[in-house]
């Protein structure tokens, strides 16, 4: 039964977790813990949704679990965080160049946007969703997705100017 | 898309990493499919039980509810006769499907509606449903039916209880 139930999931799982756990932390405005987090859950859902979505489209299932987590998770206060006494993955020295100081003023950027912002900008500019899939994804009309899309790109437009103008 | 739209969409896409989806990741996926599952089965078993003692609980208010009186027990529904019995009368059941045009009193009737002065104490012939208050000789209607029985006697329905 639980062979049946799993049958192409790990293969899914295997080939799309880059790209979820990528999504994941844009959704989250870079934070990877959470994104970790986001994309378990995520695909547990999935899951127990398998057998009905496996023939359809599980990708799109999942991409809108994982927004609608996002949004959620950006309401809470506490996402189960505990203090350790060791980081537990420290950054290499390759880790400080320019790329992902681009990723981490990207990643900054779209932290300060609102949680639906984020998701429309994220769907829209680098799932390149249209616009129906985005509002389905989002769960509200095409005109309001619009709107958080043009929205959030307003506000990213000012923010990456501000941090790029040269310090005088 | 304008040009900053593009420069968003690449910064996107370039700050995209390959992360192997390794067994680690794997077990811990499959842990929480686990926990998952055990959380569902214990909702359906709260679930299960909460119904079973909702149906308990249904169950043993019912032969209260049961111990009421029988439908057969109940006062008859008023019908639109409320005349009261009469011997060699006409029939005083009135049958509520009966046609209003059978309410038209028999020709030997003293008191048929002539127009021109009698003294008609019955309900007008065409509201069939209105119930008379007056004294009705025998031989007027009162309302719905009232035929004549071949025995003189009165035909109301049995009295129940």
């Amino acid at each position: 039964m639980q062979r049946f139930r799993a049958d192409g999931f790990d293969e899914f799982v295997a080939a799309r977790w880059s790209a979820l756990l990528h999504v994941a932390r844009l959704l989250t405005g870079g934070d990877r813990q959470r994104a970790e987090d986001l994309v378990q859950e995520s695909l547990v859902k999935l899951w127990f949704a398998w057998p009905k979505v496996a023939e359809q489209a599980p990708e799109a299932y999942v991409r809108q679990v994982l927004v609608r987590l996002a949004a959620r998770s950006a309401r809470r206060r506490w996402w189960g965080e505990r203090p350790v006494g060791e980081l537990p993955d420290r950054p290499g020295p390759g880790d400080v160049s320019a790329a992902v100081a681009e990723r981490s003023r990207l990643e900054a950027a779209l932290a300060l946007l609102t949680p639906r912002q984020r998701a429309a900008v994220v769907l829209r500019y680098y799932e390149d969703l249209p616009e129906g899939q985005v509002a389905q994804a989002l769960g509200c009309p095409v005109g309001t997705a619009r709107s958080h899309a043009s929205r959030g790109v307003a506000r990213l437009r000012e923010i990456l100017s501000d941090s790029a103008r040269p310090v005088k | 898309m304008d040009d900053f739209e593009r420069e968003l969409t690449r910064m996107m896409r370039e700050g995209r990493a390959h992360t192997p989806f390794d067994p680690g990741r794997r077990a811990r996926l499959y842990d929480g499919i686990r926990a998952r599952r055990r959380t569902r089965v214990l909702v359906r078993a709260g679930g299960s039980a909460l119904a079973v003692a909702g149906l308990s609980v249904g169950l043993a208010f019912l032969p209260h509810l049961g111990s009421g009186p029988a439908p057969a027990d109940l006062p008859l529904p008023a019908t639109g006769s409320t005349a009261p019995p009469r011997s060699g009368g006409p029939t005083g059941a009135a049958s509520a499907t009966a046609d209003p045009s059978t309410s038209l009193p028999p020709p030997d009737s003293t008191e048929s509606g002539t127009p021109g002065g009698s003294t008609t104490t019955g309900p007008p012939m065409t509201d069939p449903g209105s119930t008379a208050s007056g004294s009705v000789s025998p031989g007027t209607t009162e309302a719905g039916t009232s035929t004549p029985d071949v025995n003189g006697a009165p035909t109301y329905p049995p009295p129940s209880g």
